[in-house]
């Protein structure tokens, strides 16, 4: 088998990955980088590139910034990680640039208030985008970045299972997707920064293919405390057919600006003045109308842009859009009239970030020595909602302090390596092709229906409880799968993989979603339509003891 | 009756088989149904073990890249049609199926220093030219390779058209600090001044007006 050895073992080739691979290695620690797709790929790739930097527009400051992200997340947020974040958000811009990218300028070269833009829950305009592309330049910049640190670098390696002593983690036990073999990673630390998990609710999600939350189930099952894990936000305006792009992302509320109306399947207008509502407001009065049968054919409602063509303003909207590539998907799914707005589109939410994740301190520490995380899987800065363009500047922001927390701790050390859990080891060695009843790919699509039907925008004890029934059974089956032989760049194998991830996941969130006994941000109960002030001003914390799942709540913690 | 589709695909394990072969799968007909969509219901129901690649569905991270009737397309934003054939991007070696080797290119941006080579933190004033940002979008899917036919996967004497989108691309950064032409120069880049057949982006950046163009006339501040 083949073995690497190193100081610090980042898993994941998004945003969060390569900044702290490249941080890492910046103060001279010897870094190893492993990514399920290629490097540069991920959510940071297909996002729209827009990121939040406080203090452009005269009386914005951080503190401004502050405010809004705990306004926002309506009061579950950590207090210190949204202080690190909002305070470090411009360091978080330069720094991405500093790998190769650019951000809009005004023709002076300059950040000033022409470039910035008002998103939904913000109170001022604090976004900036990039040339047409969006993310693509990001993803691009990343890898050329990580090429210029020198980092070592392995592409289509999944991490399985991470390796841990009595005291630490030790490394990752991975498999090289392309080879069909394993690879057993050693190191003094880890982070992990594997994004997020929109991929449970395929087809019902914007987000890239590989986010199939494998982070979150591995720290968990290496006994590090994860907190919220309901808090899962759905983008209020995706495509709903054809079924093949089901779920892509056409745009957050600020989209409908200034004028544009959503109405239900008879034309009975639902939300206006969308402009200004977070992404949770417009979803949840979407969940509720289409729970109460409001739906088209498509499960969708329909957004009306045409108010916007009677005014300038509106006019000057669509332009911006439009120079910006946000309208293509809808010109080819729905056609010329749609695209210039004349005709309304068909939208449903669609999973898009989770807010949950990794509990960590502000240096992105977990619970368990020598665990690190950084992007979309820590939890904690956005509490029950996210606002539009601060994921991309966490990443940068806790992409930096744990690649240089993490090295500041491992540089140079010894570690010992214990022999390596032989489990962890033989559970990926024995993923030989296997002649049983099911396929990984159908024990998918039943966990993503069962996730979209009864762990999705709208929630109720019973569906919970059915759909930790069915989570059970997929596992059940899961001892029982049918799987090619095929070595090199076997699909079936990559679903095995993610399935088990895939699982551990889904009972988190259920688990948590059964828990919260309120409605609050992304989480909204049927059961229990209001928020709770006063007993659910809490976190849930999860954690695996003794192999089971140990829950606790924690009054949410007040600024210092 | 329910109608179907169907289509020619491109299927070899070189591990396994002596030469490619081209297999028809009928799928059933759905309205507006994409190449990917139809890639991903034969992986899900007809067989588990054919290999290819996606990641946005939405014509974004370039991964799902692949040939149609010898043309590359994006597989995301290429309606299905009846009798297509469809096959890998024709100019790199295969692992299996439709999944090409891309780890060429983290390779090259080594080689060839593809990134702005001093780290600066504080650019607070920078105006790039619309040229450069109009090439930032590359996204890196590699088609360009198949629609140029003097390119040769491991052929160092001749870069090709994706090498010399990123050299424009870094040309016009002002922050770059490294001699592009002179790099296109060494690969080959005269070749394209009496090029008859041009190369083609499907993601419409314009590689023979804002890339190759500029590096050949070293018009670029
Ligand atoms: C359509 C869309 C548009 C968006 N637009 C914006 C925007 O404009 N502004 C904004 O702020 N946010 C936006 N977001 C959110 C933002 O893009 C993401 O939250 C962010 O990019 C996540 O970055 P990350 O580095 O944490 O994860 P990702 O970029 O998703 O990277 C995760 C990486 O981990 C790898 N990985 C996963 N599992 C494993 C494993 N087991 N082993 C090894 N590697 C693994 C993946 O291959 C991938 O390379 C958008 C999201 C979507 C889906
Ligand atoms: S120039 Fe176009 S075809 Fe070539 S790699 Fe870039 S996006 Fe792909
Ligand atoms: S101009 Fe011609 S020779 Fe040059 S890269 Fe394009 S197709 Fe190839
Ligand atoms: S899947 Fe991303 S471009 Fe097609």
């Amino acid at each position: 088998m083949q073995v690497e050895k190193c100081d610090i073992l980042c898993l994941g080739g998004g945003g969060a990955g390569i900044t702290a691979a490249i941080t890492a290695a910046e103060q001279g620690a010897d870094v190893i980088l492993v990514s399920k797709e290629p490097l540069g790929y991920g959510d940071t790739r297909i996002s729209m590139g827009l990121m939040s930097c406080p203090g452009v527009v005269e009386g914005d400051d951080w503190q401004h910034f502050y405010k809004d992200l705990i306004k926002g997340g309506e009061n579950l947020n950590d207090p210190e990680l949204v202080h690190i974040m909002a305070e470090w958000a411009p360091y978080g811009l330069k720094l991405l640039e500093s790998y190769g990218h650019l951000f809009e300028r005004n023709k002076d070269g300059k950040f000033s208030k022409e470039v910035v833009f008002l998103l939904g829950g913000h109170s001022l305009p604090r976004t900036i985008g990039c040339p047409p592309g969006g993310g693509i330049s990001m993803g691009n910049s990343l890898r050329a970045g990580a090429a210029r640190a020198g980092i070592r670098v392995f592409e289509e390696v999944i991490a399985c299972n991470l390796l841990f002593d009595d005291k630490r983690v030790t490394g990752a036990v991975c498999f090289d997707l392309c080879r069909g073999e394993v690879i057993l990673f050693q190191s003094g630390a880890v982070v992990i920064a594997t994004g997020g998990a929109g991929w449970l609710y395929y087809p019902h999600t914007d987000c890239n293919a590989g986010v199939t939350g494998d982070g979150y189930a591995l720290a968990y099952e290496a006994g590090a405390e994860l907190i919220d894990m309901e808090q899962v936000q759905f983008m209020p305006f995706a495509l709903t057919y054809p079924a093949s792009m089901c779920g892509v992302y056409v745009g957050e509320p600020s989209l409908a600006a200034p004028a544009g109306i959503l109405r239900n399947s008879k034309g009975k207008i639902i939300l206006e003045g969308l402009g200004t509502m977070t992404r949770a407001q417009v979803t949840n009065a979407m969940a509720v109308e289409l729970s109460n049968g409001g739906g088209t054919e498509y499960g969708g409602l329909l957004l009306d842009l045409s108010p916007n063509l009677s005014s300038p303003e509106g006019r000057r909207m669509w332009k911006v859009r439009k120079e910006r590539g946000q309208l293509e998907s809808v010109r080819f799914a729905y056609g010329e009239d749609a695209y210039r707005w004349e005709k309304p589109w068909d939208v449903a939410p669609a999973a898009h970030y989770f807010m949950g994740g990794i509990k960590v301190n502000t240096s992105g520490q977990s619970s368990v020595p020598g665990l690190y995380a950084a992007g979309q899987v820590l939890g904690g800065i956005h509490g029950a909602n996210r606002l539009g363009s601060v994921s991309l500047a966490e990443l940068f922001v806790f992409g930096y302090l744990a690649g240089e927390a993490a090295a500041r701790e491992c540089k140079g050390q010894e570690f010992s390596f214990s022999k390596g859990n032989e489990e962890a080891v033989a559970n990926i060695t024995g993923l030989r092709g296997r002649k049983g009843s099911f396929k990984p790919i159908k024990l998918h699509r039943r966990l993503q229906k069962t996730m979209w039907e009864n762990v999705g925008i709208v929630r109720e004890e019973r569906g919970l409880r059915a759909a930790l029934r069915e989570i059970e059974e997929i596992e059940e089956a899961s001892k029982d799968l049918q799987i090619t032989p095929q070595l090199s760049y076997n699909k079936d194998k990559l679903h095995t993989i993610e399935l088990k991830h895939m699982l551990t996941v889904a009972r988190l969130i259920t688990e948590s979603a059964l828990i919260r006994q309120e409605t609050r941000g992304a989480h909204l109960r049927l059961d229990f339509r209001e928020k709770d002030e006063e007993n659910w001003r809490r976190n849930i914390i999860i954690l695996k003891n003794k192999n089971k799942m140990q829950f606790r709540t924690e009054v949410v913690k007040t600024d210092a | 009756m329910p109608r179907n589709v169907s289509i020619e695909i491109f299927r070899y394990d070189p591990q396994k088989d002596d030469s490619p072969s081209w297999r028809t799968y009928t799928i059933p007909y759905e309205e507006k149904n994409t190449v990917l969509g139809a890639l991903i219901y034969i992986q899900e129901n007809i067989d588990p073990s054919f290999a290819f690649r996606y990641g946005c569905r939405y014509k974004r991270c370039g991964l799902c890249a692949l040939e149609v009737d010898g043309k590359p397309r994006m597989a995301c934003h290429t309606y299905l049609q009846e009798g297509m054939r469809i096959g890998p991007l024709s100019k790199l070696p295969v692992i299996r199926d439709l999944a090409v080797d891309r780890k060429s290119i983290f390779h090259d941006l080594k080689k060839y220093s593809l990134y702005i080579e001093k780290k600066e933190e504080n650019v607070e004033i920078i105006v790039e030219p619309e040229q450069g940002a109009r090439l930032r979008s590359c996204a890196e899917c590699l088609s360009c390779l198949s629609t140029c036919s003097r390119y040769n996967f491991g052929n160092g004497n001749f870069g090709g058209p994706f090498l010399f989108v990123k050299l424009a691309q870094l040309q016009f950064d002002p922050r770059n600090s490294k001699n592009r032409f002179e790099q296109a120069h060494a690969l080959g880049i005269m070749h394209c001044r009496d090029c008859k057949n041009k190369c083609f982006c499907p993601n419409g950046i314009n590689i023979y007006g804002d890339a190759i163009c500029s590096l050949l006339e070293n018009n670029v501040d």
